[in-house]
């Protein structure tokens, strides 16, 4: 076949047909432009997060990190040959205050300025105006970075107010740093160590080695000091990833299954145009076409489609993703990449990959059609015959398909990232929708026969071209799978977490010093607060908590450790199962999901982490879900916790108030009883019921992309339906001419095809339902607790989904209605008299 | 040598606020370390530092070779500022003083010969005993890392020894005193500008027997012997507010006699202050009177890295006679502006008599002529 022919057959096709192909090439792009934004927005957040990790860590070899790196260790490593540069930070992660009173996090960088300014360049002091030149030394100056400005809200701010425990730390802002990310203050090491009650400690040891040296046997030569670990430079990039990745990898396969519902409507629009051209291809055929070249005909188009949609995609998601790096934060919702504010970052790989996903998805789509054309009997077609759409197929592959998807969700994670199960998720899908013509079959039979002609030749009809049904209920089959496996999972979810609500927020009031445990160590309420805010009037009882980070593995972000009164575990925690005791003598402690999953802790078995620094031998009585803190919170009596050398800090407090007592009137004594020893501005209140609002608006609006998405799906599929009805009601021109001539009036045939719809539709919407449901269970307990390690109970919201349904039906039917009342105006005698 | 000169080094490299610093500084200094004329030296104490005032230099230049076919040269300068900051702070990393070094070694020879030069600046607490860079303060013992210039030896000190390993070259130096030390100015209280308060202590060790190692590019060459010149000089207040650089020598005669001699100038390049001293060997030291020392530039080189044109032979006038300075190598530039700051001329050079004779070597010191400086 020459180009120029093909190019003339379907140019004249798209002529004719506008309107149709446009809305598969739109599904196409709108599939490639939501997976290539999302994709976008994740690259470029993740990668500006990174520069900034980069900049803020500086170009070191080797990192020497710990909550408490001795100096000493410092001056060894410093004067060790191998090594040609060592240059002591320390990292101390505080509370701002900005001039409304409100606090942002910032970190603190203690550094020896000589030393770090060939490995950091972009931490080194830009001198404000008439600063002294020395003023990189002053342990009272300070320096911040762009997002510290921004937060004060200045560029030229007056003196520097941070926390440091109960108290505040004034320092003089002295100029800024380039380093870009999230709030940054640069100061003099020995001034960090001074102000933030570190003296003799470090965080961090960057070193530069001699050219040649092994950086890895070195390391192990060292005879590290208890709590300091090796770090390679990319670990603090590599945590970042990882941190979010299986968020980032969620939003990624939700955006392709929007390419996939696309896929759908390529294969009904194509499968269309194959039955409308029937007869035109068969002339081609009868001329000289090959099967294969008719087969290739049909794929050309696709082609054709792909590559403008996946072009059109690209265009169009380059402009979301901007759209959302400028107007939303970087994390879609997700939380990980707090203040930054990341330029679009678009990589030639990720161009031709995404473009090649939308090729690729209407290849596939046209690849039945394209079957059904190379099929074609030629003299058959030209007849107006033989161009239904086959016999059923077998019902096993589809069978084998979903049983293949059973057996992938129970694979284990893949590289920390749910693949399998995403992978059962596709098998399920494309096995149910293999199995919608077996399935129809199997609904329609037991339907009692009907009593008008109407209804029994629809039924009959809906009944023996089951295969078509396929063509007919994919989209919807498939779409409303999707949106019910999403409503369920977010429901399930959503209910998880406001349950869990009520068990973790039993008080009235909440008081806190920091907004995440990270800077805990740095904004804590003196020791005997609890005890004084007891004697507050207006509160019952205190139970004060003590929040710290500890870093259990350097590829990983913290771990939560929280020592609070334990009286009845089982009553203040949410926990998976009745708590164990612990055998004489062993500390208990509770552990989230996530350290099951990614430390091996498990109940009835010791867990080793340090605590205060010395690493211990802790047992556990439970675990617990925790949905606020993704990578693990272990849970200890404050009494054990004292007992290990832990301080007796106080980081949170839960008050139970008195009946009547007025919050607002506790809060303002609850400051004065601070006042004196600490900030009162250090307290941040809020209500247990605040708390659960605002806790689960954060998770609605984590969600809201799926509302989206679930939009997209069913819109593509009402399109897909609206399509390959159009496709049937032509190729049954003569059959309704025919049905015509016997006395059927048009309203008659609009009704007949609308019947028709309505088994099939039904029998699709059923289906969907029972896939979605299916696919649900694999989301909710595969899915979620192998990507962010929580579980949940599976909550089906059936009103929801009855009325999901129910609009899905409607949506069809309708549809189906005008599809057929617009086929049905060409008259019959032309109907009947097409058969030349 | 002029106090001035390390002063404004200190300037260049942001490390030093002299005048706003000054009266806060001397408060809390050690009294004694503040020069004041009248003050007996004593070594070998005097020889180590002296943190309570704001700036010191222990400073040793030499040449290497025979006196008709000298073959290369060297420098090594320990620099201490106090900072005034961090004064009571109790970490071990409170920047109470700076300590930097520069290392540079000319070689001469019918290639052209090679200039390489290396620095190194870091805070020290003012702890004697700090492992990674320190000064002693009972004798010269002063290390950054594992450059250090130590004076060995019972008493005052036979000898001074240095180890420099530089990016570029390796510098070994064994440098055995052949003659006492020289006390410049009033008894080793030298003025450095028209008022009282522009002075330091400065003691001279010349004519020292140097033996030296010199590894350059990698290839360790032959132990060269030769002569050295040592500079220890600490000061409270350098600069007077009109002085833009200044011109120095310090010369090892052949005949045993030891001549130093630099001026400050302004601006439009006119002395504001000049001063030095001979000693002839086995005599007493003659100190100059400031009239009594002039400077002229003969001949300039432009360097092709900053092309600040620098005069690297002089006339110089001074009681002990009429002489030229020619630098040996144009080539002797220091630029270390992006690491300790400094930008200066500082090169083996012959001196020169009426007779156009060869009659010592030693180290020329230029500074100010990167541009107009302010104190």
């Amino acid at each position: 076949m020459t180009p120029a022919l093909l190019r003339l057959l379907l140019w004249r096709e798209w002529r004719h047909h506008p309107w149709r192909h446009a809305t598969a090439l739109l599904a196409v792009a709108l599939g490639v432009a939501l997976a290539w934004s999302v994709h976008l927005i994740n690259q470029s957040a993740l990668a500006e997060f990174s520069a900034a990790v980069r900049a803020a860590n500086g170009d070191a070899d080797l990192s020497l990190r710990g909550a408490a790196v001795p100096e000493a260790l410092f001056e060894q490593v410093a004067q060790d040959a191998a090594v040609t540069l060592a240059s002591p930070v320390l990292e101390i992660d505080t509370l701002l205050k900005r001039p409304d009173g409100r606090r942002v996090a910032v970190r603190v960088i203690g550094l020896d300025l000589l030393r770090a300014a060939p490995l950091a360049p972009e931490l080194l002091p830009r001198l404000r105006q008439g600063e002294d030149r020395l003023a990189g030394f002053d342990p009272d100056a300070a320096f911040a970075n762009a997002a510290a400005l921004a937060a004060l809200g200045s560029a030229e701010p007056g003196p520097l107010e941070l926390q440091s425990g109960p108290a505040t730390v004034r320092l003089r802002h002295a100029g800024s740093v380039a380093a870009g990310g999230t709030p940054v203050l640069v100061m003099d090491l020995a001034g960090a160590q001074g102000h933030f009650g570190a003296l003799g400690r470090l965080t961090r040891i960057d070193l530069r080695l001699a050219p040649g040296t092994d950086a890895a046997a070195w390391a192990r030569r060292l005879a590290l000091p208890e709590g300091v670990r090796v770090a390679t430079p990319g670990a603090d990039e590599q945590r970042v990833s990882n941190l979010s990745r299986a968020y980032r990898v969620n939003l990624t396969v939700l955006a392709l299954v929007a390419l996939f519902v696309g896929a759908f409507l390529v294969f009904s629009v194509v499968s269309l145009g194959v039955a409308q051209r029937a007869p035109a291809l068969a002339l081609l055929g009868v001329l000289g076409l090959s099967a294969a070249q008719r087969r290739g005909l049909v794929l050309a188009e696709c082609a054709a489609l792909g590559a403008a949609g996946g072009l059109l995609g690209l265009l169009a998601g380059t402009a979301m993703a901007a759209a959302a790096l400028r107007w939303m934060a970087g994390d879609l919702g997700g939380g990980y990449f707090p203040g930054i504010a990341p330029r679009l970052q678009v990589g030639p790989l990720g161009v031709a990959v995404f473009g090649a996903l939308g090729l690729v998805s209407a290849l596939v789509g046209g690849w039945w059609p394209a079957r059904q054309a190379e099929q074609l009997a030629p003299a058959q077609a030209l007849k107006g015959l033989g161009t239904g759409l086959g016999a059923a197929p077998p019902a096993w592959p589809g069978l084998a398909l979903v049983a293949a998807g059973a057996l992938a969700a129970l694979a284990p994670p893949v590289a920390g990232l749910p693949l399998a199960a995403y992978a059962a998720v596709a098998l399920l899908l494309v096995g149910g929708v293999a199995l919608i013509p077996a399935t129809v079959h199997a609904l329609l039979a037991r339907w009692p026969r009907p009593q008008g002609a109407l209804a029994l030749l629809a039924l009959q009809r809906a009944r023996h071209q089951r295969a078509t049904a396929t063509a007919a209920v994919a989209g919807v089959v498939a779409s409303l799978a999707l949106s019910v496996a999403i409503t369920v999972m977010v429901a399930s979810f959503r209910d998880g977490v406001a349950r869990w609500l009520d068990t973790v927020l039993p008080a009235d009031l909440y008081a806190r010093t920091a907004a995440s445990s990270a800077s805990a160590d740095q904004a804590w309420l003196p020791p005997g607060y609890a005890a004084s805010a007891a004697a507050v009037p207006g509160v019952l009882r205190v139970e004060p908590a003590r929040v710290q980070p500890v870093v259990l593995d350097e590829n990983r972000p913290a771990v939560v450790l929280v020592a609070r009164p334990l009286g009845d575990p089982a009553a203040v925690l949410p926990l998976l199962a009745a708590p164990l005791p612990a055998p004489e003598g062993a500390v208990g402690v509770f552990v989230s999901e996530a350290l099951v999953s990614l430390y091996g802790a498990a109940p009835g078995r010791p867990f080793v982490m340090p605590v205060a620094g010395t690493p211990r031998t802790l047992w556990v009585r439970g675990v617990w879900r925790d949905y606020a803190r993704q990578f693990g919170t272990v849970v200890m009596d404050a009494a054990d916790f004292r007992r290990l050398g832990g301080d007796d800090r106080v980081n949170d407090l839960a008050l139970w108030l008195a009946p009547g007592a007025a919050a607002a009137d506790v809060q303002q004594a609850l400051r004065e009883a601070l006042r004196g020893t600490a900030d009162p501005g250090l307290l941040e209140f809020a209500s247990s019921a605040e708390l659960r609002q605002l806790s689960l608006r954060i998770f609605d609006r984590s969600f809201a992309v799926t509302h989206y998405l679930q939009a997209v799906a069913i819109t593509i599929g009402l399109v897909g339906i609206a399509a390959s009805l159009s496709a049937q009601v032509l190729a049954r021109r003569k059959e309704f001419g025919l049905l015509a001539h016997l006395g059927l009036v048009r309203g008659d045939i609009v009704r007949l095809v609308a019947t028709e719809a309505l088994a099939w539709v039904s029998a699709g919407v059923l289906m969907g339902l029972a896939l979605g449901v299916a696919i649900s269970l694999v989301l909710v307990f595969v899915v979620n607790p192998q990507s962010f390690h929580w579980t949940m109970d599976l909550v089906l919201p059936w009103a929801r989904l009855a009325a999901l349904a129910l609009a899905v039906l409607a949506a069809g039917v309708a549809t189906a209605a005008l599809t057929a009342r617009n086929a049905a105006r060409a008259p019959a005698v032309r109907a009947v008299r097409e058969d030349w | 040598m002029n106090p001035a000169r390390r002063a404004w080094l200190a300037r260049l490299a942001g490390l030093g606020a002299l005048a706003p610093r000054a009266a806060a500084a001397s408060t809390v200094a050690a009294g004694d370390d503040i020069p004041r004329r009248g003050r007996v030296l004593r070594f070998p104490r005097d020889h180590g530092a002296h943190p309570g005032c704001r700036t010191e230099w222990w400073y040793v230049t030499g040449w290497l070779g025979t006196e008709a076919q000298p073959t290369g040269g060297f420098q090594v300068t320990f620099f201490r500022t106090r900072t005034g900051l961090a004064q009571g702070h109790p970490s071990r990393f409170a920047a109470r003083q700076l300590l930097f070094a520069h290392a540079a070694v000319t070689t001469l020879g019918p290639d052209g010969g090679r200039h390489a030069h290396d620095q190194r600046i870091v805070r020290w607490s003012g702890d004697p005993a700090a492992p990674l860079a320190a000064a002693a303060l009972d004798t010269a013992r002063v290390n950054i890392g594992d450059w250090r210039l130590v004076l060995e030896g019972a008493g005052d000190g036979r000898r001074w020894t240095s180890r420099i390993a530089a990016r570029d070259f390796t510098l070994e130096l064994d440098m055995t005193r052949t003659q006492p030390l020289l006390l410049q100015g009033d008894a080793g209280f030298s003025r450095k500008g028209p008022d009282e308060a522009q002075a330091s202590h400065y003691v001279t060790d010349p004519q020292l027997a140097v033996r030296a190692r010199i590894a350059l590019e990698g290839r360790s060459g032959p132990e060269a012997v030769g002569r050295a010149w040592m500079d220890h000089e600490w000061s409270e207040s350098l600069l007077h507010r009109q002085a833009v650089g200044w011109d120095w020598i310090g010369i090892n005669l052949f005949d045993g006699g030891a001549l130093t001699a630099f001026e400050l100038r302004r601006a439009d390049g006119s002395a504001l202050w000049a001063g030095g001293s001979h000693r002839a060997a086995g005599a007493a030291t003659r100190a100059f009177e400031p009239g009594a020392v002039r400077f002229e530039a003969v001949r300039r080189w432009r360097s092709p890295a900053t092309g600040v044109s620098w005069p690297v032979q002089w006339r110089v006038s001074t009681p002990a006679g009429r002489h030229e300075v020619r630098a040996l190598a144009d080539a002797q530039e220091l630029e270390s502006r992006a690491s300790t700051g400094a930008l200066y001329w500082e090169g083996l050079a012959e001196l020169v008599d009426e007779a156009g004779r060869r009659v010592g070597l030693g180290y020329l010191e230029l500074t100010g002529y990167g541009g107009a400086l302010r104190l």
